[in-house]
């Protein structure tokens, strides 16, 4: 690991010597030794400062939307999970490929929860690769808890819903940390419409959860991050995996941001279509 | 006096004969302040993710209903008894905090003020702290809370009690043959011999307010902020914050108003009417959050907003520390 990382220095000292890029997002040290944050480096000297261990957990794509119109390239480590949100960001039209430089680095999985549904650790897409891909290792039971869910009685279905949108304290943590989460101004914000009442309430809250989940059930890349930052550990991937599960079943294997090309599944819409509604 | 710990449940039933009692327990697989069942063990270590802070400021509350085709006005705010067993120094001091903003200066919050006279507060000293937690740097101390109405500490197979203030003398002379003198005078207790102490220290300098209100356009906000993810966890589940959001639900001529958490870090909090935001990026949210906790309020009550219970340098999704804040905008130049 510490020469990947000696590799990923190297590589971000390179770039920003060449001045290819403005700055490059990868990971870097807090107080504690189990725990990185994302840093955003802008010299040649401090990329010494990037760190891979198993605790670089963070997804670093959604930072990307901070700076839509950069004077030089924004260069970013992409990992598995890192490349399938780029790809539906792009597809999206969230940011501009020629805007990026993206550095390969396979993964062999982090200490986090959100990797043990990974598939795809290596990167769909970059400028380099650092190092040879890692094997794939196969994720069992990707819908195994919607199936649980599904498996209640709608009144055991509500109470669970019910309890765990009880604890949620709508800080959009969950919302924030998704990559796939890109409105430029969320509907959450606007509060004067009335969409979803300020208050906090079981109603309200669940108001936010299906919302969420059916904004970005399409598009979900499965990366786990939104339950990754909820600091009330809430399951809520078990709404947007249902969405997903559905799709499955309906229209065939489906799986968002293994390319930039497939639309959304309840985004795409034919001017032909037979049907005169919608 | 001391409270042999199997009396525990019998104490804490007298305590809910007449009030609704909060303590942290498990549940829904959480330790949480909860109401308590009369059943569930109290957590007895460890501090829950979200503070009691909603005891005294819920997270959404009703003030007042109105109806509009007749004029009646009816007040909603409710004068039930509560108290609060196991709450850590760190969460007490916090209470402090909140009576400045919320009962001085002229203005007295009412809704606030009817809930806090009628709350009595059981603080339970610690016998560890988290790796998280820098109380003692924010000058407090882990097993004693002077401003908690009785303080509890671990002695063993008892915990010895003190009381601080009347309504805690009351909850002694209600706990009477419960309670026993004191086995051991010299035992660690009621903060007379502080045994815990935080190994998280942070560098507070006395003229941080200062230096960071001097440092209001330095480069640093920028950079601070670029990993935040503008997300409203750390104003949520911090103790010491207490901004909030006014408004009002109707249904036909009825209709209530109601106040409920907000959050400076989101984007929707500093915009006004016609779109303008004075505080359009994270930078400037940010900072407003620490700047708030770490200087206007000084400035104005002569002390900081926040306790050191570190709960926000736990849960931060992006890892963001406020003791970083401290010392990288606050730190000797
Ligand atoms: S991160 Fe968790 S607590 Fe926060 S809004 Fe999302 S579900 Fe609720
Ligand atoms: S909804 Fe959750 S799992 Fe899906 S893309 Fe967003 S953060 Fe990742
Ligand atoms: S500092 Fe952390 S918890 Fe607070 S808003 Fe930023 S990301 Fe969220
Ligand atoms: S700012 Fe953080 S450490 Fe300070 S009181 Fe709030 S949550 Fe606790």
């Amino acid at each position: 690991m510490s020469d990947q990382q000696e590799k990923m220095r190297q590589g971000a000292e390179k770039l920003l010597q060449n001045e290819e890029v403005g700055y490059v997002i990868g990971w870097g040290t807090t107080r504690f030794a189990d725990r990185t944050t994302p840093i955003f480096i802008d010299t040649p000297a401090a990329a010494s400062d990037f760190v891979w261990n198993e605790y670089a957990v963070n997804s670093l794509a959604k930072y990307l939307l901070d700076d839509k119109y950069p004077d030089k390239k924004i260069g970013v480590f992409v990992r598995g999970c890192e490349s399938r949100a780029l790809n539906r960001m792009l597809k999206d039209k969230q940011v501009k490929r020629e805007n990026l430089y993206l550095i390969g680095t396979p993964c062999d999985g982090k200490k986090a929860g959100r990797c043990s549904l990974c598939r795809e650790r290596n990167p769909l897409l970059y400028d380099v690769l650092l190092w040879e891909p890692v094997p794939n290792v196969p994720a069992e039971g990707r819908f195994d808890r919607v199936r649980a869910i599904e498996a209640m009685t709608p009144d055991e279905r509500y109470g669970y819903w019910g309890a765990v949108y009880d604890k949620c304290i709508r800080c959009y943590a969950c919302r924030n940390a998704c990559p796939v989460c890109s409105c430029r101004e969320c509907y959450v914000d606007m509060s004067r419409t009335g969409f979803q009442g300020k208050q906090h309430s079981r109603s309200d809250n669940q108001i936010f959860g299906v919302t969420r989940a059916f904004h970005v059930g399409d598009r979900c890349i499965e990366c786990g991050e939104c339950e990754r930052v909820c600091p009330m550990d809430l399951p809520i991937m078990g709404q947007t995996q249902k969405i997903l599960k559905d799709i499955n079943e309906l229209a065939g294997e489906y799986e968002c941001g293994l390319d930039a090309e497939s639309e959304n599944f309840l985004g795409a819409f034919d001017l032909d279509d037979k049907d005169e509604f919608m | 006096m001391e409270l042999k710990k199997e009396k525990l449940p019998e104490a804490l039933a007298l305590l809910q004969s007449d009030a609704r009692l909060f303590l942290p327990a498990e549940a829904d697989g959480l330790p949480q302040f909860t109401v308590w069942d009369g059943k569930q063990a109290p957590c007895l270590s460890g501090n829950p993710p979200l503070p009691p802070k909603d005891v005294l400021f819920p997270r959404s509350e009703k003030m007042y209903g109105y109806n509009l085709s007749t004029g009646d006005v009816a007040d909603l705010a409710s004068p039930e008894k509560q108290v609060i067993f196991g709450i850590r120094p760190c969460d007490v001091k916090s209470i402090e905090k909140l009576d400045r903003a919320f009962l001085e200066k002229g203005y007295a919050d009412s809704y606030y003020r009817t809930r806090r006279e009628q709350l009595t507060t059981l603080s339970l000293g610690c016998t560890e702290a988290a790796r998280t937690c820098f109380c003692e740097s924010m000058g407090l101390d882990p097993a004693d809370a002077p401003g908690a109405d009785l303080m509890l500490n671990d002695a063993g197979d008892a915990f010895s009690v003190k009381s601080n203030s009347e309504k805690g003398e009351a909850v002694l002379a209600r706990w009477g043959k419960l309670l026993t003198e004191d086995a051991d005078k010299d035992a660690k207790g009621a903060g007379k011999d502080v045994s815990v102490h935080c190994a998280f220290k942070v560098d507070l300098p006395a003229d941080l307010p200062e230096r960071l209100t001097a440092r209001f356009e330095d480069p640093a906000w920028a950079a601070l902020s670029r990993a935040c993810l503008g997300c409203g966890c750390c104003s949520y589940i911090c103790p010491t914050c207490y901004c909030f959001d006014i408004g009002q639900e109707n249904r036909g001529a009825e209709g209530t108003a109601f106040r409920c958490w907000d959050s400076c870090m989101f984007s929707d909090y500093s915009r006004m009417a016609g779109g303008h935001n004075p505080r359009p990026s994270k930078r400037e949210r940010l900072r407003n959050r620490y700047l708030h906790k770490l200087a206007y309020f000084n400035e104005r009550y002569g002390t900081t907003l926040c306790v050191g219970c570190g709960r926000c340098v736990d849960k931060c999704p992006a890892h963001l520390d406020i003791t970083k804040v401290i010392e990288t905008v606050g730190g000797e130049r």
